[in-house]
């Protein structure tokens, strides 16, 4: 058995690690940045919207990859990553389409467009948000793991055909005037921040995807333990 | 038996009950009609709705009222143990399941033939519209629905809220479909605009996901 919650314990100093990241990522976020030229300061939400969603997109990863793993092993650590995964990644993109229309409304005048990413994002939102409904409606037992997972795997096949659906959709309208993404020269600085901020928040993830991994294997033991004890006490 | 013949017997099955009773056919049916009733007094309907949105109008008709015939697919086998009876037959799952998606298949084309001219005659399709074309598109939508659908119904059979919880797993899923049919519909109503990369879209959804149930059936179709 691992120790709980005792300093020695190496997770301790990895989340130490992780808030002394988030506070160095904040300095860098509101003060180290430079403001942007035609945004202003509307801008810096941009070091929370796209290390969120490269959070979302790592810990639904997980989720597809522990999916697969628990139909071929049917292993309780694979589902419980998956769980994990999918609780985490749901949290972060929760993030990500509240971020975006705060800042879209000053700069693009709209809170929304049906763009292929924004449309493909509230989709992803759905999905994880209907696959725990599911998890939650089904009896606990051997039968939630399965159908859980078979959900996934319908869900990771599913979004690259989303994307490519609705980007056809779309190119098919003149696509609104978006701003040309930070890809068309982002100040060094402005880098820095957003390298920091993105390393911040995927630490972030990994603690989360951590301390729910611990907590649902740990309530998977003591759901055996309690059967065990039941069984003892009729005999 | 072989596997074939099995999954024509659950799908004949189905269907013998669904013509005895005609459950599923009467309240889809209706449920239908009533969508597109609804549509014209919301959406003020005249002839450039149809040329606007008639694709639209016609899916999400058929889209709601093959999660009535989805749902029922499933629990018709809720009494009587009929679930167990299934689980205990000499065969695949796979199997079972294609017979049931055979079913449902045929009872939501079956809904659909019945359907089309009435959406003709009310939101005044134009006259060159090709029903080849929206024909051809429904057979291939149907079948990314009911293949899908028969799947999710299997999964949600064996949890609380089922009726609650088959359009949330459905519909997110089905997007690609969704917007393929509805946009090679739109392409035949109005004859402008290409439909060959929707239909070429909906075959690689089909095959895609036909092949993916089929691979995990045994999972969805089991009991404990």
């Amino acid at each position: 058995m691992a120790s709980t919650s005792s300093l020695r314990s190496p997770s301790t100093w990895v989340f130490a690690a992780t808030l002394g990241l988030l506070i160095v990522s904040l300095w860098w976020n509101l003060v180290g940045a430079p403001t942007e030229a035609t945004m202003g300061t509307i801008q810096r939400i941009f070091y929370y919207h796209v290390p969120s969603a490269a959070a979302a997109w790592t810990a639904l990863l997980l989720n597809a990859g522990a999916s697969l793993w628990y139909l071929v092993r049917r292993s309780p650590v694979a589902d419980a990553l998956a769980l994990a995964g999918a609780e985490v990644g749901l949290a972060f993109l929760t993030i990500v389409l509240i971020t975006g229309p705060i800042w879209a409304r000053p700069v693009w005048g709209v809170w929304w467009v049906w763009d292929a990413r924004l449309t493909l994002t509230l989709a992803m939102w759905v999905m994880y948000a209907s696959y725990l409904i599911l998890r939650q409606l089904t009896p606990p037992g051997s039968l939630q793991p399965r159908l859980a997972a078979a959900l996934a795997v319908f869900f990771a096949a599913d979004i690259p055909i989303d994307y490519m659906s609705i980007r056809w959709w779309r190119t098919q309208h003149p696509s609104p005037v978006l701003f040309g993404g930070p890809d068309s020269g982002l100040a060094p600085r402005m880098l820095t921040a957003l390298l920091i901020s993105m390393a911040a928040f995927l630490a972030v993830m990994g603690c989360l995807v951590w301390l729910r991994y611990r907590q649902e294997m740990a309530r998977g033991r003591l759901a055996a333990l309690r059967q065990r004890q039941l069984l003892l006490e009729e005999s | 038996m072989g596997e074939w013949r099995i999954a024509a017997a659950v799908c004949a099955r189905d269907l013998r009950i669904e013509l005895r009773t005609r459950e599923a056919l009467l309240a889809m049916g209706f449920y239908a009609l009533l969508v597109m009733v609804i549509f014209s007094f919301a959406f003020s309907s005249d002839a450039s709705l149809t040329l606007r949105a008639g694709g639209g109008l016609l899916w999400v008709a058929f889209l709601f009222a093959s999660l009535v015939a989805l749902d029922r697919a499933f629990l018709r086998e809720a009494g009587e143990s009929s679930l167990v009876g299934l689980q205990i037959a000499p065969a695949s799952r796979a199997a079972i399941l294609a017979g049931k998606f055979a079913a449902s298949y045929a009872i939501i084309l079956g809904l659909e033939a019945i359907l089309m001219p009435l959406f003709a005659v009310l939101f005044n399709t134009p006259r060159h519209a090709d029903w080849g074309g929206i024909i051809f598109t429904a057979l291939l939508g149907t079948w990314a629905l009911a293949a899908n659908g028969t799947y999710f119904s299997a999964m949600c059979a064996h949890t609380r809220q089922r009726a609650l919880l088959l359009p949330l797993l459905l519909l997110p899923v089905s997007i690609p479909a969704i917007l393929a049919m509805v946009q090679a519909t739109q392409v035949y109503l109005t004859g402008e605009g290409m439909a060959n990369y929707w239909l070429q879209l909906l075959i690689g959804y089909d095959v895609i996901f036909t092949v993916l149930a089929w691979a995990l059936a045994d999972m969805v179709l089991d009991i404990e």
